[in-house]
Parts: structure tokens; sequence; C-alpha cells
């Protein structure tokens, strides 16, 4: 219990810390959002210009701006976009769904994949199977997300029209079929990652003597693999996991961007060049927020894993 | 929106592009050397496509981007929500596809005396909600669209009032005569709602969840923020021989790269195509329809008030030097066309064939520079003197990258040394009202439209007191600039407009490269939307139809 609330705490005091250098340096970034609130130059007359600048507060100084939009925060008013006029909210009401979706199905693609894989690998150390499967991961490891995405589209969405090119389509099913590609484009650089994960710590375990001594007594190899080996290789597989879920949220950008998909993504980077302070920072906090919230689902998965991390961390 | 334009897109696409694009994302075409010529010969050079034929009962189109807002007063309603609200929203006078302007919801205007402009309102016209277009809508309107704040109040200077004048007469009384006006009331100066609506919906009016307050033949449907917009066939529009030929068209966004393989797949029916390179893939790939039409924007480097170009005679030299050919064949897929001036053929909304001949005799701006405009180069150069090394600022997106290139060796060719800085796409829209970016660039290169289609509602943009150009102060110009609003005969202010077109070139503010034409892609079975620029205010989807 006080270990639930010391990371709450820790939590919180992150969010102050980040959300404070994030308002910084949204306001250090060269730039002015003058240009995108009156977008004809042609318009920004002298009294214009002040008028606007007086309507969004952009002469107060750095702490009197961090500090109202702060203490909006508090009021559970995340402000009103720059750009959309809309409250910040309601725009990322619409797109953080999709972002989630996609992420959802992409970790779920490549643990059942890479998990997988990683544990024919180790059963079949050293033999074709086993290279080939490091081989195959590896090499689509090294190709960058948005060229598998763009071969993806042009196969499997040109040519063949199995899938849509863009869009991120109705209802459940039509969500589910529209990010088929997405998520598979997101989820191929993390196969290897996982796989080998997988792979090492299995045989590390299975010359370990726990493993030598079920062994000796006779258990079947299958129980052996299940309940000694890959029970105790879960940890750093599950650690992993959770990292590369934290990291995907804060990379759909350019997946987002390539299969026209209107996620948290894409958002950002637009907001970011209109200079639209609400949303990015909405946004960069919902990131710092999702990976924060991944690490503590993994740290409290991690007991149930492995009995022995509770004791000590009760002991600590 | 001035009356001129603004180049109200800009920075915020380039930017996902070059994060994205290194591959491809955005670029689109495939070798550009060998697929321009064909994708060239298969673009149709129209104002509009050949006319539907039949209803169409769906559609789905394609933006670049979202709309900001659909509140057309709005400073920052961008590029797409004028095309979506140019359906939906009509105007005292209206743009035709052919760039001229025509009767709106006005049936018709006269000067009565120099200072008396008499708009007659239209009786049978009525809003979406059924309600009749009345005079006390019309006066609102024009109260909102003049009053300081909103984004079309530079087009009233020299209104000195206006008022009712009879049951269906509206009189604007001017300080002088102002042809240009007339102009901007086709435009979003002249837009026309309905005030119990734009009242009932306050701060809310223009964002997802609002109602339009207009008469077009196009209703808003639904706007789905992050999604799509859908715009339904309005219920007994008031002009049932123009009533919309689609039932309903849903609007869409992507990158050029969705955009494109959207289109050849059929999930979408067309699309405005804003980078035009990419269109070069869908001219080629065979059942896409690409046509291209006349518009204002053109492609320029403005010149800084840095010092590397203030003598009016480099600039000259820069302009017979630079390559126009060469960067439209690497950055546009030869889909532009090189052009000498600042705005395009598009503006020639009167007296046509007159801009067409002076624009075919305007000097200095070669498609191609041949030996003697080098040698001409030089010698400017040389006469000259000593001058400091010019500086050009890109932001690393293909267009801007290749016109800063182009300069460099122009700069090179006639003994001149320039040099490129890069400025992060983000801050590149900063050059226009922030001097200490521009003590750090000679030349900034930018993609500049006008609403209007007026050549003087671009040329006054040469004035001293201009806020887009800083190397150019001429007292002689500055009086033209006042005539040529003031001309109310069409043949004489083509007259002022091309005398202000000669000086302009004369003197070189901006160094013009490539005209960028209106570009629509549009599938195999649909047909009739115009191919011109036309369609920032005209009701285009109302057109779009079956093709026979």
């Amino acid at each position: 219990m006080l270990a639930l609330l010391r990371r709450l705490g820790a939590m919180v005091l992150t969010l102050v810390v980040s959300s404070f250098v994030i308002f910084a340096g949204m306001y250090a970034a060269p730039g002015d959002p003058l240009t995108f609130l009156i977008k004809n130059p042609e318009d920004r007359t002298p009294d214009r210009v002040a008028a606007v600048r007086a309507e969004y507060h952009l002469d107060d100084s750095f702490l009197q701006q961090y500090l109202s939009w702060a203490k909006d925060v508090l009021h559970g008013d995340l402000g009103t976009s720059f750009v959309y006029k809309q409250p910040v909210a309601d725009l990322m009401g619409t797109r953080l769904p999709i972002t989630l979706t996609l992420v959802a199905m992409a970790a779920l693609m490549f643990i059942v994949i890479g998990v997988g894989l990683g544990i024919v690998s180790a059963l079949k150390r050293g033999s074709a199977v086993d290279s080939s499967i490091t081989g195959v991961t590896t090499f689509l490891t090294s190709i960058p997300n948005f060229v598998v995405a763009l071969v993806l589209v042009s196969v499997f969405a040109v040519q063949l029209r199995w899938f849509e090119v863009s869009g991120d389509g109705e209802g459940f099913a039509g969500r589910l079929y529209h990010l088929t590609l997405p998520s598979i484009a997101l989820a191929i650089g993390a196969l290897a990652v996982v796989s080998r994960v997988t792979r090492q710590t299995m045989v590390e375990q299975q010359s370990l003597e726990h493993v030598d001594v079920a062994r000796s007594f006779g258990l079947s190899s299958r129980k052996i693999i299940w309940r000694h080996v890959l029970r105790n290789s879960l940890g750093p597989v599950v650690t992993m996991c959770g990292l590369i879920i934290a990291s995907m949220l804060a990379g759909t950008v350019v997946i987002e961007s390539v299969f026209g998909l209107s996620g948290v993504g894409s958002m950002l980077v637009d907001s970011i060049n209109a200079h639209d302070f609400p949303v990015v920072q909405a946004i960069l906090l919902f990131m710092v927020v999702a990976y924060m919230t991944v690490t503590i689902v993994v740290d409290v998965l991690y007991p149930l894993i492995d009995p022995r991390t509770r004791e000590r961390s009760e002991a600590a | 929106m001035s009356t001129v334009s603004a180049r109200r897109r800009l920075a915020a696409g380039a930017a996902v592009c070059a994060i994205v694009a290194l591959a491809a994302a955005c670029g689109g075409a495939a070798d550009p050397s060998s697929s321009a010529a064909a994708a060239k010969k298969n673009v149709k050079l129209v104002d509009t496509t050949p006319a539907a034929t039949g209803q169409l009962d769906k559609a789905t189109w394609l933006l670049p981007k979202e709309p900001t807002n659909l509140d057309l007063s709005n400073d920052d309603a961008n590029d797409q929500s004028d095309l979506i609200m140019a359906n939906v929203c009509e105007r005292l006078n209206k743009l035709e596809p052919d760039m001229s302007v025509g009767p709106g919801l006005a049936s018709k205007y006269e000067w009565r005396t120099p200072t008396q402009l008499v708009f007659t309102i239209r009786e049978n016209a009525t809003f979406h909600d059924g309600a009749p277009v009345t005079m006390d809508d019309v006066l609102w309107s024009m109260k909102r669209n003049s009053t300081d704040g909103n984004s079309e109040s530079d087009e009233f200077p020299n209104v000195k009032s206006f008022a009712q004048t009879g049951p269906h007469e509206l009189t604007f009384t001017m300080k002088q005569p102002d042809a240009v006006f007339v102009e901007a009331l086709a435009g979003n100066a002249g837009l026309i709602q309905e005030r119990k609506v734009v009242e009932a919906q306050g701060k809310n009016f223009g964002t997802p969840s609002s109602t339009d307050a207009c008469s077009g033949p196009l209703t808003v449907g639904e706007w789905k923020s992050g999604e799509s917009v859908v715009l339904r066939k309005a219920d007994d529009y008031w002009d049932a021989a123009k009533a919309s030929k689609v039932d309903e068209i849903t609007f869409k966004w992507a990158q050029d790269d969705a955009i494109v393989n959207s289109l050849i797949t059929g999930s979408a029916q067309g699309a405005y195509i804003d980078n035009i390179a990419s269109a070069a893939r869908l001219a080629t790939s065979g059942g896409i329809t690409v046509s291209q039409g006349p518009d204002t924007r053109v492609w320029s480097l403005l010149v800084t008030e840095r010092g590397g170009l203030a003598d009016a005679d480099v600039r000259k030299a820069l302009s017979l030097a630079f390559d126009r050919d060469g960067v439209n064949r690497a950055a546009f897929a030869s889909l532009g066309q090189p052009w000498k001036e600042p705005v395009g053929s598009g503006a020639w909304g009167y007296e046509k064939q007159t801009f067409s001949d002076a624009y075919d005799k305007l000097a200095g701006s070669p498609a191609k520079p041949s030996e003697q405009d080098i040698a001409a180069a030089k010698k400017l150069v040389a006469d000259a003197g000593t001058t400091k090394p010019i500086v050009i600022a890109s932001d690393g997106s293909s267009i801007r990258n290749t016109l800063a290139n182009a300069l460099v060796d122009a700069a090179r060719k006639i003994g001149l040394t320039a040099s490129i800085t890069q400025i992060p796409t983000a801050q590149y829209g900063d050059f226009y009202d922030n001097p200490d970016l521009r003590a750090k660039a000679d030349l900034f290169a930018d993609d500049y439209y006008i609403s209007k289609t007026d050549p003087v509602g671009f040329y006054k943009n040469g004035a001293s007191t201009s806020e887009v150009q800083w190397v150019f102060k001429d007292p002689a110009y500055d009086k033209l600039v006042l005539d040529g609003r003031a001309a109310l005969d069409p043949a004489d202010r083509a007259q002022i407009a091309i005398e202000l077109a000669t000086r302009w070139a004369d003197a070189k503010p901006w160094i013009s490269a490539v005209q960028s034409p209106c570009t629509v892609a549009l599938a195999k079975d649909v047909t009739g939307v115009p191919a011109s620029g036309s369609v920032r205010y005209y009701p285009w989807a109302a057109d779009l139809g079956k093709k026979g």
C-alpha cells in the first residue's frame, strides 16, 4: 500500500516536472504562433496582431503562461486548441481511440508472434529453424517502419486490394479491418527484439540447476518447459514488451501519416508545426502518463509472475 | 481574407512530409524525368471538366488536411474550410469557373454614381432551414464581415457606409470608386449568413458540433472531428436549375501518397491536388482523369531587406539566369508552368486576351536562360560592382530545396556567390512578420495566391506600405495602385494592371519561378467539377455527377 502511494507521488512529481519541461521547450522553440493565428500575412496589421496576442496571452511572461495553463489543468480543463478552436479534450477524445487501438493490435501481434517465435527458437536451438527465425526477424527489424508501411500499402492495398489504403473505418469490425496493415507495420520492428529476448532467457533457464533437478526427477519435457523454463523466463520478456508498448504509444506518427489515420501522433506533429501549445502539451503529457502506466502495469504483473520479487519488495 | 490572399497552407503539411517522406510518402511521382512527359500528355487543360449527365448518390473526396474551422470569417479557417464551404455558402456575387465574377445572392449590381454601389438582392433565395434570405440578414452579414477582427474587414477600406435603400436594395456609399471591392464580394467579404442561426451558436459557430447558416446547394451534414465532414444536398435549393448533382459527399483527409493510392484503388472519387508533383502518378495510372485549370498560385523567391539584393539590377540578373524549366521538372513533375510574374493566369478574370498578350511581352524571366540571357545577366552584375554574398532560405522540403539550389546555380553562372541556409518549417512563415528572421536571408521561397481574380488585387502588394515586399518603393507605383482600384472600366483597369506588372517586373521585389495550376483528379465514373482556382468560392461539388 505504502509502495503504491509512493509510486503515485512519484507519478505526480514526474508529471509536474515534465509538463514544465515540455512547456518550456515549446516556448523556446523557434517560430511565432501568430503566423498561424492570422494566416494571411496581408492581414497582420499592428492592431490585429496586438488584439490576437492579447487574446491568446502571447505577451505574458513564460511563468505566467505556464501557471495559468497549470491552473486550468487542475480544474480539469486542458484548454482550447489555437488552431481548431475546440476543447483539447474533445480533439483528444476522437484521436485517442485510434492510436490506442492501433497500439493494442500491434502489441497483441508482436507479443503472440514474437514470444512464439522465441520459444520455438529456444527449443530448436542451433537448428535451421532457429537460425532462420533469427535471420528473418532481424531482417524485418532492420527495415524502417515507414518503408514497411509503404510496401504493405502498395502490395496489399493497391495491388491486391485486400485492405483499404487509408482511413480508420466505421464501427468495431471496420476499425479492426482498417487498422490491420498499420498495426502489422508497427509490430514488425518489435518482433526481433521480443523473440530474441525470449529465446535468450529460455536458453539461460534451461541450463540452470533447477531445470536439471526437474529433469532428473523424470518430469516430462513439456512440463519442464512450461512450468520451469518458460515461467521463469517471463520476467525479462514482460519487461521488454512493456517498454516496447510504451515507446509505441509515442511513436505512431509515421504509421498514422502513411495510412492516413487521424491519431494522436499525426495531431502532435501538426500541432507542433502550428505552435498549437495547448494541444502539444496535452498530447505529450498523455504520452508521459501512458509510459508511466505501462511501467506500473509491468511492475504489478511482476510479482504475479515471480513471487520472489514480491517478497523482496516487501522486505525492502 | 484580403484582397489578395494568403498562403494559408504552408508549413504544417510540408513538415509532416519532411518527416515522413524521406522515402516517398509525399513525393508520389516515380521517376520524375521519364514519367513527367507521359503525365503531362495525359493532363487536360480546361476551366471545367465535362458536364455530368446523371445524379450521383455518394462520393468521397480527399483533402490534404482537416478543415480547422467552418466559420469562414475566422482568421484561421484554412484552404480546406474554403474548399468545403464553397458548396454550402453563397455571396452577394459569385465566382464562376472561368474566373469571372457573376451574380450571386444579389441578382445584379450597378454603380449608380462613382461612389454609390447598388445591389439588388434576390427575393426567392432561402437558407437551409427554409427561412428566406431577408434584407436584415444581408445587412447583418455585411456588418459582421466588415467589423474589425473579422478576416475580411480589410476588404472594406473604401466603404463609408451601407444601408437598405429599397425593399430589396443594398447601397454601399464609397469614399472613392473601388472595382476590387466588387470582386471581393464574390469571396468571403460578400458572405451572406442567417443572423439567427449564427447568433444562436455564439462562439461555438464553425466548430464540429455547429450547423451552417447558409443558402448554397449543399448543407453541412456532419463533421466528425478528426475523421470526416459530410455535405448533403440541400432540400429545395432556391435555384432549382443549379441543384446539387451529388446527394452526399464525404470529405476525408490524408497525406499525398495516401490520396494517390485511394484514388487509384477507387476508395475515393476525387481530390484537388495540392502538391501537383503527386498528380503525375495519377495521370499515368489509367482510369483517373487529371485536369488542370488556371489559378493565381505562383512559387516565387521573395527578396528581403537584408542587403545582398538591394540592387535591382542584381535581382534582374538572377532572374535572367534562373532555370524555371529545370525547377518545374525537378520539383513539380513538369505539371507546373515556368512563370514570369508573381500571380498566375487565374487572376485574368476580365480582358483575358489583353492580359495574355501583355504577359507574353514581359521580359527578363526566361523559362530556360539562353546564352544571351546569361551574357546580359553577367553585364548587369559587372555594372553593379561589388556585392555581398547572397543567402537563400530553404526548409528542407523538396520544392524549397529545388528553388534554393536553382538560385545558387543561377548566381554561380553569372559570377555571384550564393549559399543556402536552413530555417525550420515551423518558423518559415515568420519571414513575413519577423525582421530579425529576414535579416538571416536575402530570399525565401513561398507559394502565394490571391483570392480575387484581378491582377490589381495582387500588384497592390508592390506599394511602399506593403506587408509582403520590402525592397521596392516607388511613389508613381503607389499612385497606380490607387488608380487601378478606382478604375471601374475593365479595359482601363487592365491597362493599369499591365503597367503595374511591367514596373514590378522591372524592380523584381520577388523573383517568380513556377505557376502551380489548380489540379483535380477524378475517378473514371464521375465528372463535372471545375478545374480552376474558382473552387475556393464556387459551389463546385454541386456539379459533381455521373459520367455519361
